[in-house]
């Protein structure tokens, strides 16, 4: 049976959002003063928690086995499993779907505030939080760029669930490459009123029946484009018209040709789209049309993007987190081997063998570690929006844009790798659907491949990232890191500091390497870009989790050992000791590799790959 | 017309209790509105959509955890709360007297309450209340219709369902399957924060009852495992049923 028992846990999650992070700092920003306490927030996360346990987790068992249906037909195309209706309005009815996509509201939830509220969210179902998802997504686009007056028309009911949204980049020879893009616009008699001909495929929630109209983001180039990425612009694109009021016109030729057949999240369908398949398909242009053949379609997309990719790292948060919570049930329930200390005494449960503590403590320090990327991600985005400064908004967005692909990649890359050690926690038993890991492991492995696969990000790391403004962001944000090293040590972590001084210098010297390869030696770069992509993140992981320990010490040395909460404490100081001292230091491997400078894989002659 | 929902805050239903120094150790646990009393909340809220309930006021009993309780079913839908300060060691009657005491004052046309809390499992208190008020109870209901000053209630009953006419004020209890309790929104737990909730002194009464002892249930013991052929396995088991867990045949 796949997944469908929520065992997630919430005080990490309180303890990363109210105890580490400065939530005063946050919450006295104007956009929120007037509006939140810290306490709301267990309000908020503890209604979540009880829809995701009763309602939305239940429902997976028909997400997966089920799965969406393709039927045809220009009105309800795909059909979803019953249950999803009511799961989808008991999520909309509670506010805890798109309606976060309005980020000029009065009254908004702090950004960091959603990060949790989705990972719940994806750790009950990784497929059936993609209903809500993508139309959030593309609120974000539309209420940024889009004309007043086409906002009034479209976000009300994108903001009230009632019409879905999608985001629609790929076709058919346009992956990766974006700019490779056939999909075409043309002008209308009607300023801004574009016709629509084109293909996509791969679209994340295109067509579904549990909502009266999708919103389609939809690039494509107009007659005079440039070739490549600076030609594409960005348009909207309803499945039914959307008249001067609001109410639904006619449909607007865009057929739903078929969906995926796919290795995991099942219940959220992959759709290929037709626009304009009988030459009537309209759409809006997002902002100012092309100028001289350039348009701004892409600039547009990665707003949207760029927190899809951010929520992409939750989605795997939430899948591993959940794999991590079954197995540690399991490794608590099975009886199974002698301990390796007491051979002649009896079976026992199999938490108690040293291999499968390793195996939980890893998944826990990870789960924990990229935890703290992402919050801490979605913290700069908030600064980044509604900090009173320039200066602070902008160094916020400069580290959001720094972390982003890590929280993206890395996560994704650790999702997988700690869905598989929550199978093997599992034994033979691991390898049976009836388990919750192996239908996890299923549906997390195409985070490490959509909104840009995960190679994408390491060269927009190791490139863009590096660089970008002439490299000063890059090297505040690793001053961080080394001021934080040098100047917060303590006698209790002494092992752990050492061990990030010589993580950090050894990442210094990662960096190093790369720059100069920039000019010798590109596909060097190349070879090593996923692996400095990894080592990055462990520093930075490593730092904040470091962070978090000193935090649980002092907490816990104030508490004492008795205290009904002491056991979290010291389950985050094994955590934090656990990561750096065992996970971090695949850090030197990397450095050791990028040394030898072993170039293997491209001398090897083609034909001998065999 | 004025419809008062009383709730009990209580343990959470999935958490694990534990006892230290022969008492219930309640640091850390989890509390929640008493899951049969949200149900009572519900069907409030769905007489005030229905045009039959102009306000909808929740009063809460005991210490000042219980604000949490009251501030839910707020965010759920209800208008105004009140908590009776209340030590949390009082027995049902003390419980009901106090209650009794701040409803009095409030006046309302129907009183609503769980028939049953999750935590003691005792199901007096609504009975008490009624008897103190002098007012009629009609307990676990399932369906409730208003016209003018009276309700008729469709109640579980042996073997059927029992309607009974009431006129009002009266006190009804639910059964949890007289709806399914909506999810506190968004809106609603921000709304909740501006609804007004006055505090009172619980009215003195004595404890009627002492409580001795609190004692977890015994652990359950390990079933066995019968390795041998299936007629030989049948043969035994039967007996095991038999002789040492006791089923009887009849």
């Amino acid at each position: 049976m796949p997944h469908d028992n929520y065992l997630y846990q919430t005080r990490d999650i309180k303890f990363q959002i109210k105890e580490w992070l400065d939530i005063d700092k946050i919450l006295s920003l104007d956009a929120y003063k007037d509006y939140y306490g810290a306490d709301d927030f267990d309000a908020i996360c503890d209604v979540n928690y009880k829809i995701c346990r009763d309602v939305i987790c239940p429902a997976n068992k028909d997400s997966d086995e089920i799965g969406m249906k393709h039927v045809g037909g220009n009105e309800k195309a795909v059909i979803s499993p019953d249950v999803f209706k009511t799961v989808y309005n008991t999520v909309i009815e509670a506010g805890m779907g798109p309606g976060f996509g309005d980020r000029q509201v009065e009254g908004r939830m702090p950004l960091y505030w959603y990060a949790p509220i989705l990972e719940m969210q994806t750790g009950a179902s990784p497929a059936i939080v993609m209903l809500w998802c993508l139309t959030q997504g593309a609120t974000t686009v539309l209420q940024y760029n889009l004309s007043q007056e086409l906002q009034e028309r479209f976000l009300p009911k994108m903001y009230s669930g009632e019409w879905g949204g999608s985001m629609c980049l790929t076709e058919p020879g346009a992956g990766s490459e974006v700019g490779a893009v056939t999909t075409r616009c043309f002008p209308t008699d009607t300023p801004g009123l574009w016709k629509i001909k084109g293909q996509k495929c791969f679209i994340t929630t295109g067509d579904w029946d549990g909502v009266e109209n999708i919103i389609h983001l939809v690039l494509a180039k107009d007659p005079d484009a440039k070739p490549g990425t600076a030609g594409i612009s960005c348009l909207v694109v309803p499945k039914f018209w959307v008249n001067e009021d609001g109410s639904l016109g006619a449909w607007n030729d865009v057929t739903t040709t078929g969906i995926e057949h796919k290795l995991g999240i099942h219940g959220s369908a992959t759709c290929s789209l037709a626009f304009g398949e009988n030459d009537n398909c309209y759409g809006w242009m997002i902002g100012d049309g092309p100028v001289d053949g350039r348009g701004k379609g892409m600039a547009q997309m990665f707003q949207m993007m760029n927190e899809e990719r951010i929520n992409t790292g939750i989605f795997s948060l939430g899948a591993f987190g959940a794999a991590y919570y079954a197995a540690l049930d399991y490794a608590k329930a099975r009886v199974q081997s002698k301990k390796s200390t007491d051979p002649k005494g009896p079976s026992v449960r199999i938490i108690e063998h040293e291999d499968v503590r390793r195996m939980l403590l890893l998944q826990k320090s990870v789960m924990e570690a990229c935890r703290a990327l992402l919050y801490s991600s979605y913290y700069y985005i908030d600064l980044s929006k509604e900090a009173a400064t320039e200066e602070e908004r902008e160094l916020a967005e400069d580290f959001f844009m720094i972390q982003n692909p890590l929280g993206k990649a890395y996560i994704s890359d650790m999702a997988w790798q700690m869905c598989a050690e929550a199978i093997q926690v599992h034994g033979g038993y691991g390898f049976m659907e009836e388990y919750a890991p192996a239908s996890l492991a299923r549906d997390c492995k195409i985070y490490s491949l959509w909104e840009g696969t995960n190679f994408i990000q390491s060269q927009d790391f190791t490139g863009r990232k590096f660089t970008m403004k002439k490299g000063e962001p890059f090297k505040k944000w690793l001053a961080e890191i080394g001021d934080f090293i040098a100047n917060k040590k303590t006698p209790e972590f002494a092992a752990e500091f050492a061990m990030m001084e010589r993580a950090f210098a050894s990442f210094n010297s990662i960096v190093d390497m790369n720059a100069a390869w920039t000019t010798t030696n590109k596909q060097l770069k190349q070879l090593f870009a996923t692996r400095i992509m990894h080592a990055a993140a462990r520093v930075i992981c490593g730092k904040l989790m470091l962070d978090q320990g000193l935090l649980a010490a002092s907490k816990l040395a104030e508490l004492g050992d008795s205290h009904f909460d002491a056991n979290f404490y010291k389950g985050k100081i094994a955590s934090v000791k656990f990561y750096i001292m065992n996970v971090v230091p695949e850090i030197f491997g990397t450095e050791e590799a990028m040394k030898a400078a072993d170039t293997s894989a491209i001398d090897c002659p083609e034909d001998a790959f065999m | 017309m004025k419809v008062l929902v009383c709730v009990k805050q209580t343990f959470d239903t999935e958490a694990k209790i534990e006892l230290k120094d022969g008492k219930i150790a309640d640091a850390g646990i989890n509390l929640i509105i008493n899951p049969y009393d949200e149900v009572a909340v519900e069907g409030a809220i769905q007489l005030k959509e229905k045009g039959i309930a102009k306000e909808i006021v929740i009063v809460a009993a005991g210490s000042d955890k219980a604000m949490d309780a009251i501030r839910t079913a707020l965010a759920m839908g209800a208008d105004r709360g009140i908590l009776v300060q209340q030590d949390t060691a009082a027995d049902e009657f003390a419980r009901a007297v106090a209650l009794a005491e701040a409803i009095k004052a409030e006046n309302p046309n129907i009183i609503l309450a769980g028939h049953v809390a999750a935590d003691d499992g005792s199901s007096q208190v609504p009975t008490r209340v009624a008897e103190i008020l002098g007012l009629p109870h009609v307990n676990v209901i399932t369906a409730v219709e208003i016209a003018g000053d009276k309700a008729t209630c469709t109640s579980e009953a042996d073997g059927g369902t029992q309607v009974t006419e009431v006129s009002l004020p009266a006190v009804i209890s639910s059964q949890v399957s007289w709806n399914e309790p909506r999810y506190p929104s968004m809106k609603g737990i921000m709304a909740a924060k501006k609804k007004p909730v006055a505090t009172a002194a619980a009215a003195a009464a004595e404890n009627k009852v002492k409580i001795l002892e609190f004692s977890l249930p015994p652990a359950k013991a390990a079933g066995i495992k019968l390795e041998d052929e299936p007629e030989v396995c049948a043969t035994k088991l039967a007996e095991w049923m038999k002789n040492t867990v006791k089923v009887e045949v009849k």
